[in-house]
């Protein structure tokens, strides 16, 4: 059933897709500035294997020192450090503390690249997080960034990071199809890999689609009617 | 905020336990011409703490002190130096560094400090609270009497997971000397846990969310990591295999670079084998496997992984699975340390059932790291242990010790080699009960301090270890003849340089060895094979010298002493060099402030110097040669009476020695007679107002007559 859901997803994706929006003269029915909702799937993803992690955060100072000239896990694209001392249980002293002081497994935070509804694209009130054209990755664009952090609330994952600098979103653009945590790991732990859906798989740091702007709800409707047609 | 435009964080951060004050320093303006680590620690206690303080007095501080390469990517930084009056260090106390690795010195630097400086002493106890640029001291009663174990846990729940906290344990809190403070489980500074206790302070709790900025061009920086990388061994830069592969020319038995494909990490879920390449940079993490090195083959099974510091691909800490010991010691199974951390528990005795490399001596392993990282323990690299071996094995103890806390010890366990014993012995030690863990938590100084053993009974016997001042040997001529005497003569505590050691030992053939060393030093006689000594020359003091300038640039840039230097490396195609630059390369990318090496290495001598300047005032005086630069009985002496540089000995010979410590002195710019440091020499490194200094009080040669 999940394939046959994602094959239509895909239909629907490749007629909804930005190309397909003026051919179908959505954008006359929806106005002069018709909201993107629809992404393309992504073609690659960075896969983790917690089991060979190692926790020596090569791949975040990768992602930050030779894409932003500066060494900072804190906007890492790929996520250790939050892993590395107890895991997704916390400082608990209980029997399912991972990490340094538990069982020594590191989860590592990679984006899922996730497909529509992407959770930070529907939540960008400026449309600022779009597919790239060459990779698929689902990537910020700085200039349209407005820093009003909806995307990192809405990212289920916790894989959006925030420049309090700049004051502008960031997440995970796949390197432009050469991630440079993949070339970072030491161990082999981290793989770039053909995208699949691996939204359901794992455990989601609980994050919900706090908001629609109503332009996006109404290209929503193009789709899924309110009302069965 | 003026930003620097990289490597240093910016701000030097000090904490007056006495008074409450958290306030700040421009990094580069008060402490640029000693880097960082070390340097600013010895510049601190140069300007602020008088001769004659007392470790465990207020007015000494306690610098913890990373520097410019410290949360980069380049690869074996993550280190910490913790510099301070050192209370083990014997008969009197003199300064002296603790080092860390772990995740303290990256969050440090993220949170916008290069150093913290302690100050002071609370009335009260408190943990440091560091969150960028919010500072506090928060009240620390619920954790005193708690091991590092609990401290780390509580506080990582007061201020989030991802904070990184370096705790005393009770040992620490007792001002026992041979006391740690530690980070990230198993990363320790030893010797400094007291003081940290002496102040009230049980722990500091770091978060950090900026950043290390790199002023040169990320696509250069990101080239030099990456070369660095290609030039990287094994660990202590081994830069051969251990075992016979097409994928290598040579292999040498004594490498630790140990990750043979058909290896595997048995306790990893499921098992990972090692396979593939061995120079792939992706493996570059499996290559070490420490627990295989210090605990034998049988090790393997247990590996869950490696672990390490930040940004270092060589994960020299392994963390090991042993199920056993939670159903006979009712113990966590998994542990994790290395080298002598690693061996803790084992080390007190002196036979275990199935042999010091079979399942006891990995259990006893287990409760020492157990006990010992939680008490918060030192063990002297290793001193502890064997004093504990000798006192009881040469009857000391049944001599010094009263017969009622005597009798009270489980001496058939520790006969029977039975790791239970350390349940009895290690908290005796840590939380400092009864005669026995009053004087063994000083070191060997509570031997001859508190119980008057004469220092030659330690000195002439080779079993010790024993050097100098309270301290063992640090590869010393065992390693490296005549060099690796010089370096152990020159610190208050153990040498802890691995400079010269990692390269004679990085398992290339002698004659590849020479011919890089004339490539590095200019002469191939300035490197012998191990236990194959020739007679001193001016080369060997050359390379003495660059050993200990290199360490003390390491630990002032973050790098680790340990795993480097990087001047041999694995590459055919290079011929085996690796390269000499390598940490004045980094240093200007990061910095944008372009020094050659030569330069660079001036500001490693610089701190060098600093540190014989201040063991000179604090002793007040400087005759070093005879009075601090002493070398032990058992190094000039053979068990089966060879002479020295025979093959095979490695004894060494008194004149030559002698001649060793001339050469020395002499490339240094130190004077012959007393091996103090001349004006000239100040000068020369930017000390001017050192020497001047310690000229009124006569302690510069020349100015005695």
């Amino acid at each position: 059933m999940d394939a046959a859901l994602s094959r239509r997803g895909f239909l629907l994706l490749s007629a909804c897709a930005l190309s397909g929006i003026t051919a179908l003269g959505l954008s006359e029915a929806l106005g002069a500035d018709p909201s993107l909702v629809i992404l393309d799937n992504a073609k690659g993803m960075v896969l983790a294997d917690p089991s060979r992690c190692v926790g020596c955060q090569r791949c975040e100072l990768a992602c930050t020192e030779f894409n932003d000239g500066r060494a900072q896990p804190s906007l890492a694209r790929v996520k250790i450090e939050r892993a590395m001392n107890f895991g997704p249980e916390g400082p608990t002293g209980g029997a399912a503390m991972q990490g340094t002081w538990g069982n020594g497994l590191v989860m590592q935070g990679v984006c899922r690249q996730c497909p529509h509804p992407v959770p930070c694209e529907m939540a960008c009130p400026q449309e600022a997080i779009q597919a790239d054209p060459q990779t698929g990755a689902r990537v910020v664009l700085a200039d349209n960034c407005i820093g009003c952090r909806m995307c990192q609330r809405a990212c289920p994952w916790g894989m959006i990071v925030f420049d309090e600098q700049r004051h502008k979103a960031s997440k995970c653009f796949l390197c432009h199809g050469k991630p440079k945590c993949v070339e970072a790991c030491p161990s082999g732990a981290l793989r770039f890999v053909p995208w699949r859906d691996i939204t359901r798989e794992g455990r989601a740091s609980g994050a919900t689609l706090p908001a629609l702007s109503a332009d996006k709800a109404k290209t929503c409707v193009e789709c899924h009617p309110t009302s069965p047609k | 905020m003026a930003a620097t435009p990289g490597g240093f964080s910016g701000k030097v951060l000090r904490v007056d336990l006495s008074t409450g004050k958290i306030s700040t320093q421009d990094t580069v303006d008060r402490y640029g011409d000693v880097l960082g680590g070390t340097g600013i620690g010895y510049q601190v206690l140069w300007e602020e703490v008088p001769a004659g303080t007392g470790p465990f007095d207020p007015a000494n501080k306690l610098v913890f002190a990373t520097g410019v390469l410290a949360g980069t990517g380049v690869p074996c930084n993550g280190r910490t130096a913790v510099t301070t009056i050192f209370p083990t260090c014997w008969p009197q106390p003199l300064v002296a560094s603790g080092h860390m690795g772990g995740q303290f010195a990256a969050k440090l630097k993220y949170a916008g400090y290069d150093a913290l400086i302690i100050e002071g002493r609370s009335e009260k106890p408190v943990w440091l609270f560091i969150r960028d640029k919010r500072v506090e001291l928060r009240g620390a009663a619920h954790l005193w009497g708690a091991g590092i174990r609990r401290a780390n846990l509580e506080i990582s729940q007061e201020m989030g997971a991802d904070c990184v906290v370096a705790a005393i344990g009770q040992a620490g809190e007792k001002l026992a000397p041979m006391a740690i403070v530690a980070n990230s489980l198993s990363h320790s500074a030893g010797g400094v846990g007291g003081v940290m206790g002496s102040k009230n302070l049980k722990a500091i709790g770091v978060q950090g969310s900026g950043a290390v900025r790199i002023a040169g061009d990320k696509d250069e920086w990101e080239q030099l990591i990456k070369f660095h990388l290609s030039i990287l061994g094994g660990n202590n830069q081994h830069v051969v295999p251990s075992f016979p592969t097409p994928q290598s020319e040579y292999y040498n038995p004594g490498s630790r670079w140990l990750g043979e494909p058909g290896k595997r990490w048995g306790a990893a879920q499921p098992p990972i084998e090692i396979t593939g390449n061995i120079h792939d940079l992706n493996r570059i993490a499996f290559r070490t496997n420490s627990a295989a090195f210090f605990l034998g083959e049988g090790a393997w099974q247990h590996t869950v992984r490696g672990n390490g510091c930040t940004a270092c691909p060589i994960r020299c800490h392994t963390i090991v699975k042993v199920p056993s010991v939670a159903a006979k010691y009712g113990i966590r199974e998994i542990a994790q340390n290395t080298c002598v951390g690693l061996l803790f528990g084992r080390s007190f005795f002196k036979t275990l059932p199935g042999g010091m490399k079979g399942q006891t001596a990995l259990e006893a392993c287990m409760v020492g790291m157990h006990l010992a990282d939680d008490l918060g323990l030192w063990c002297n690299y290793g001193q502890l242990q064997r004093d504990l071996q000798k006192l009881y094995h040469d009857g000391l103890l049944k001599a010094k010790l009263g017969s009622a806390e005597y009798a009270s010890i489980p001496w058939d366990k520790y006969e029977a080699g039975d790791p239970a014993f350390l349940f009895d012995i290690l908290p005796r030690i840590g939380q400092r009960r009864g005669e026995l863990g009053q004087v063994l938590s000083q070191g060997t100084a509570g031997l001859f301090g508190q119980w008057s053993i004469p220092e030659e009974t330690w000195t002439q016997d080779h079993n010790t270890l024993y050097w100098k001042l309270g301290h063992p040997k640090h590869h010393a001529n065992e390693d490296d003849g005549q060099c690796g005497v010089i370096i152990n003569t020159q610190y208050n505590r153990d040498a802890q340089c691995h400079s010269h050691s990692n390269f004679v030992r990085n398992g290339l053939p002698l004659e590849v060895q020479k011919r890089l060393a004339a490539e590095i030093w200019g002469s191939p006689d300035c490197v012998d094979g191990v236990g194959d000594y020739t007679p001193m020359n001016l080369h060997k003091a050359r390379r003495a010298r660059w050993s200990l300038v290199r360490k003390e640039l390491h630990d002032s840039l973050g790098l680790c002493n340990w795993m480097g230097p990087w001047v041999a490396s694995p590459l055919k195609s290079r011929g085996y060099l690796g390269d000499d630059s390598l940490e004045s390369k980094f240093y200007s990318l990061a910095t944008g402030r372009k020094l050659g090496r030569e330069e660079l290495d001036r500001m490693g001598e610089r701190i060098f110097t600093l540190h014989r300047a201040l063991t000179i005032r604090d002793m007040g005086q400087m005759n070093m040669r005879a009075r601090h630069d002493q070398v032990p009985g058992w190094v000039f002496e053979d068990p089966a009476g060879a002479p020295p540089f025979s093959k095979g000995s490695i004894r060494m010979d008194r004149g030559d020695m002698a001649k060793a410590m001339d050469l020395f002195y002499k490339v240094m710019g130190w004077d012959k007679t007393t091996g103090a440091p001349t004006q000239e020499t100040y000068s020369r490194l930017g000390l001017r107002e050192v020497g001047q200094s310690l000229r009124a009080k006569k302690l510069v040669p020349g100015d005695a007559a």
